[in-house]
């Protein structure tokens, strides 16, 4: 079957199998939105309906402290037909979504960028997955079948890192900028993704002009673009809602945590518990962790800009205050772009196996506390320590497996030795 | 690190692949002997009191004297109402419990399950408590019928006079709600998803008045008639809906109350003998194991547990000495237990399996059986996937520094002496060479192995959505076919496995490898709903573990003899031929079971058979496909 037939014929399955999940089961989206697994507070789809309700009334949508989300959206799903009613267009809305997000995974895999980059050219680069293949494993991960249908908004967060992901590889600066300002209008951490693939998109640029430009002006005028366009939509979203106070309800949530709902990640359970007097010092330090990661990966893998970006979105998944199965998604289909890590990599059936119990177990627990109120929140949480195990175990195997990568590219001798831990 | 290169080394053992499934069925037999010796002393204890505020038996109970004429006469009430309509008779309890000066009103309900219609009416009062704020309130429950679809008199009878002796009493801090319902599963189910707003307005009607949050339910069952009759014992009942248990210090309360205070036994189970043998420990134990696995509702309490409303049934049993005053005096001694409480039932087990009366099993004692069941099945599918990811022959004994001669004999036997012409003794070996040492490798245990993953997942996911099918069919069918469609459905899943390995021979043949994989990862999922489940449904699990174990033995096989005996053996334990034959063996119909699952399905939010059929089922489906497929080779 030639490329292009592959590819619509996965594209039209994946949307077909969508839209049927849509249609079939119309409760399902309802329960799924519902479902802590799959919205947290800052991508709620429910809570984005009381934010449009509130605007399309002429009322400040963050008046209820209810809806924590960039205000751009509401022009954007006000144009749709109320989804209590007509369903169909949010669903379809949504199917685009992560069809487009497939087309960007596919485009990144196509650029050869996890393999081959400009400083960099790995021993196992044969060693690869086909871009429909990715796109399949995007597409048909159960995950981001559900983040679809919860209708959760950090699907457009997804669909914007990954365009920028692509048109970093791809060298097209402008598109890598708007989608990378969008991604971070949204949703903030993904500003943290911006020196990463700046690097990547510079290589990418560098390996197709024949003069590399000046890293300390591309990176100046970058740097420039990406403030102006944050800036605009900043300012937009203010002229939409007539105030500043937009900031504190979507930003300032994000970075306070003032909203413990339970959700995968690892802070809720931790603030919950949290004398209120070192709850500053605690934000500090929890988003400074965060933070860290990303000098030292980028300094550290230079070589491989698209590694540190995918690792940093694992990061994300797990270290962020709301974390969802969207941004777990996200990582796990990155990752198979790395196919040629794959033999080095030492604790895959463990990873795997944690996620896939945790995947399993979590909401089953989450049942006996809230539901059957036999358990209580030290069962859910126990849980989400496990998934966030079993991510930070493929994380930190990856980037183990990675510097071996590069260590049998700049000692050919060493292959195959066995490395020690100092 | 020399350890760990020694157990890497070891994963291309031969001999390594053979101990999984010695690994697997250890597992099961541990998992066994572990729920046998639970009723031994050493591994159960006695019940106790854990709410402090519960007091049980320390009040002094006044429900006597003339108190026995009244209920007499509501009792001759109650039998005047029997041949009446619907309508006439919940109007006359209204009556009645209005006399009382409470508050009262009823409730119409309708439900259709498997082309019934199931119809009736509730009536119920609420007791606003002298001391109450009207945030909490207990449920005395009597179902116009019970269980047996006897006319529970006695019952309703003493729901009515306690409803006029509590009134004259200042001290209940929580409001009392006076239940009667029109049966004894579907009316309880209707009034309590009313009361929290959970119901459906087209089938269940909306109740007019209602009290705070529910803190506990009980419910009698006396059906003796109008001219009373002496029991001997108090039966019991504490299954809810889907295997869930009310918290253990309701159950031990009312034990307490009643044999403690009052002098009455108690029993559980339908042990109506207990003589506190093994035996007798351990089959109230099995069937208390399966009732909560079946999960079906066992009595009126059981609507109210999904809510979080702990609640049990008494029942009275055989013929004694104890009379209706000695269940009211229990029953109010119960209530001012329930009075006492600060905060909701939460210091005890929810997790137990009882003994009897006063011994149980906790969670943390008996949960490893369940889980080791499960634990079998994912040591198969690691087994398996490993196996997947090998050389069609391994090498016996790669650390050998002589290679076997078993090996080459099976490479010829593959006719793949063309490789080997060079030399046709021993297989082609590599040299490695590692500070200063060298050593000889077989080839082809250095090679690696690309698993081909599509059909296989996509075929046992189908096989998991192929499940819907018969949940669909039957939780829809009406009751005068279903006969017909058990018939049906067990016809095509015993010859479906057969049909589908020959359909896959003639399209696409599954090389080994696929067939290795289609098990394994049908038999991980089976390992991780299981354990899943056993958190949830700890008897659910275990029983469809203990069912299911045969899946992690078998295997496709070029022996058709063998292939024969595992597919008989694997069509004998088909879910449906299960439910078959646990029917008849318990003596109940199969219509009258599914018309049962029917109604749980559409009534009392049942789910056993979405596991029966989402995960058993396809579970046993592909199982049967790979051993079909050794047939067709």
């Amino acid at each position: 079957m030639p490329l292009d037939q592959q590819k619509a014929l996965l594209f039209g399955s994946a949307a077909a199998v969508r839209l049927l999940l849509f249609t079939a089961f119309p409760s399902l989206p309802n329960r799924l939105a519902g479902r802590v697994e799959v919205s947290t507070p800052v991508t709620s789809f429910k809570r984005l309906q009381e934010g449009l309700f509130l605007y399309t009334h002429n009322v400040s949508p963050y008046d209820g402290g209810v809806y924590h989300q960039a205000p751009l959206l509401l022009p954007l799903f006000s144009l749709l037909p109320n989804p209590s009613y007509y369903p169909f267009a949010t669903s379809v809305l949504f199917t685009m979504v992560d069809l487009l997000s497939a087309l960007a995974l596919a485009q990144i895999a196509e650029s050869g960028q996890s393999v081959v980059t400009r400083l960099f050219k790995s021993s196992r680069k044969d060693l690869r997955w086909s871009s429909v293949a990715i796109a399949a494993g995007f597409l048909f991960n159960p995950f981001t079948v559900a983040t679809c249908i919860a209708r959760s908004t950090s699907a457009l967060t997804n669909l914007f890192i990954l365009t920028a992901m692509a048109k970093a590889s791809q060298g097209a600066s402008f598109t890598f900028v708007l989608a990378l300002s969008f991604a971070s209008y949204l949703a903030m951490h993904p500003l943290l993704l911006f020196p990463p693939l700046l690097v990547l998109l510079y290589d990418a640029r560098a390996s197709k002009t024949k003069s590399a430009p000046s890293p300390f002006l591309f990176s100046v005028v970058h740097t420039l673009g990406l403030a102006a366009a944050v800036c605009a939509l900043l300012f937009v979203s203010a002229l939409l809602t007539g105030s500043w106070d937009f900031l504190a309800a979507t930003y300032g949530v994000r970075l306070l945590l003032p909203d413990l709902t339970p959700n995968v990640g690892l802070w809720w359970y931790f603030f919950t518990e949290m004398f209120d007097s070192f709850r500053e010092f605690f934000l500090g330090v929890f988003w400074l962790h965060v933070a860290s990661y990303m000098p030292g990966l980028t300094i550290r893998l230079r070589k491989q800009p698209l590694f540190v970006a995918t690792t940093l979105t694992g990061i994300f998944a797990i270290f962020t205050p709301y974390p969802s199965i969207a941004d777990a998604t996200l990582y796990l289909s990155l990752v198979p772009l790395f196919r040629h890590l794959f033999p080095l990599m030492r604790y895959t059936f463990l990873a795997s196996a944690s996620i896939l119990y945790a995947s399993f177990l979590g909401p089953a627990f989450y049942h006996l506390w809230i539901y059957a109120g036999s358990g209580n929140a030290n069962f859910f949480y126990a849980i989400t320590l496990v998934w966030s195990l079993g991510l930070s175990i493929i994380v930190g195997d990856s980037l183990y497996a990675a510097l071996r990568d590069e260590l049998d590219v700049e000692r050919p001798e060493l292959r195959g030795e066995e490395v020690k831990r100092i | 690190m020399a350890l760990l290169a020694t157990i890497l080394a070891l994963r291309r053992d031969a001999r390594i692949l053979k101990l999984p499934p010695y690994l697997s069925a250890l597992c099961i037999i541990v998992g066994v002997a572990w729920l046998l010796v639970l009723p031994l002393n050493e591994y159960s204890r006695n019940t106790y009191v854990s709410e402090n505020a519960l007091l049980p038996g320390q009040v002094h109970t006044y429900f006597t004297g003339s108190e026995h004429n009244i209920f007499r006469a509501y009792r001759h009430e109650v039998a005047l109402l029997v041949d009446s309509s619907v309508e006439e008779r919940t109007q006359k309890l209204g009556d009645l419990l209005r006399a009382s000066n409470l508050k009262v009103a009823t409730q119409n309900y309708e439900y259709h399950a498997a082309g019934r219609n199931i119809s009736n009416k509730n009536v119920y009062a609420i007791l606003q408590g002298p001391r109450a704020d009207a945030t909490e309130a207990v449920v005395l429950v009597a179902a116009w019928k019970n269980m047996d679809g006897e006319v529970n008199y006695s019952g309703v009878a003493l729901v009515l006079a306690l409803a006029r002796y509590f009134k004259r009493w200042s001290l209940w801090s929580k409001d009392i709600i006076f239940l009667i319902s029109g049966d004894s599963t579907s009316g309880p189910q209707a009034w309590v998803d009313a009361y929290h707003d959970q119901h459906d307005p087209r089938h269940v009607e909306n109740l007019k008045i209602k009290s705070g949050a529910l803190q506990g339910a009980v419910a009698v069952d006396y059906p003796a008639g109008p001219w009373g009759h002496r029991y001997d014992k108090l039966h019991i009942v504490y299954d809810g809906v889907n295997g869930q248990l009310p918290n253990l210090d309701l159950f031990n309360t009312a034990v307490s109350i009643a044999s403690g205070q009052m002098g009455i036994g108690c029993t559980l189970q339908r042990m109506w003998k207990h003589d506190d043998s093994y035996q007798e420990r351990l089959r109230t134990m099995l069937r208390g194991m399966l009732s909560q696995g079946l999960g079906h509702a066992t009595g009126p309490h059981s609507a109210f547990i999904p809510y979080h409303v702990d609640a049990i049934t008494l029942v009275t049993v055989g013929d004694g000495w104890h009379d209706e005053m000695s269940l009211g005096r229990t029953v109010e001694s119960l209530f001012r237990s329930l009075n006492n409480l600060l905060e909701h039932l939460h210091q005890s087990f929810f997790f137990y399996l009882l003994l009897q009366a006063n011994r149980f099993v906790s969670i943390g004692t008996y949960l490893p059986s369940a889980m080791l069941i499960a634990a079998n099945f994912s040591i198969t599918a690691i087994a398996l996937w490993v196996q997947s990811g090998r050389p069609a022959t391994p090498s016996a004994n790669p650390i050998a520094t002589e290679p076997s001669s078993s090996a080459s004999k099976s490479e010829k036997n593959k006719g793949k002496e063309a490789e080997k012409s060079k030399d046709e003794k021993k297989p082609s070996m590599t040299v490695a060479e590692k500070d200063g040492a060298i050593a000889l490798f077989p080839t082809k245990d250095l090679e690696i192995t690309e698993r081909a993953l599509f059909l296989p997942l996509i075929f046992v996911l189908t096989t998991h959505f192929l499940g819907l099918l018969p949940l669909y069919v039957f939780n829809n069918t009406p009751e005068p076919y279903l006969a017909h469609t058990f018939l049906a459905v067990s016809n095509i899943t015993s010859v479906l496995p057969l049909g589908a390995a020959y359909l896959l021979r003639q399209f696409k043949r599954p090389t080994a490898q696929e067939m290795t994989l289609i098990q394994c990862f049908s038999v991980l999922f089976l390992g991780m709903f299981l354990s899943a489940l056993a958190t949830l449904n700890f008897s659910l699990a275990f029983i469809i573990g203990i069912l299911s174990c045969p899946l992690s033995f078998v295997r496709t096989s070029k022996n058709k003899i063998l292939g024969t005996v595992m597919y008989a053996v694997l069509a004998l334990l088909n879910p449906v031929m299960v439910i078959q034959a646990a029917t008849w063996f318990f003596g109940h119909g199969v219509v009258e079971i599914l018309v049962k699952a029917a109604e749980g399905w559409h009534v009392w939010g049942l789910w056993t058979q979405v596991v029966v059929w989402l995960v058993w089922w396809p579970a046993w489906f592909a199982g049967s496909v790979v051993v079909a497929g050794g047939l067709f080779a």
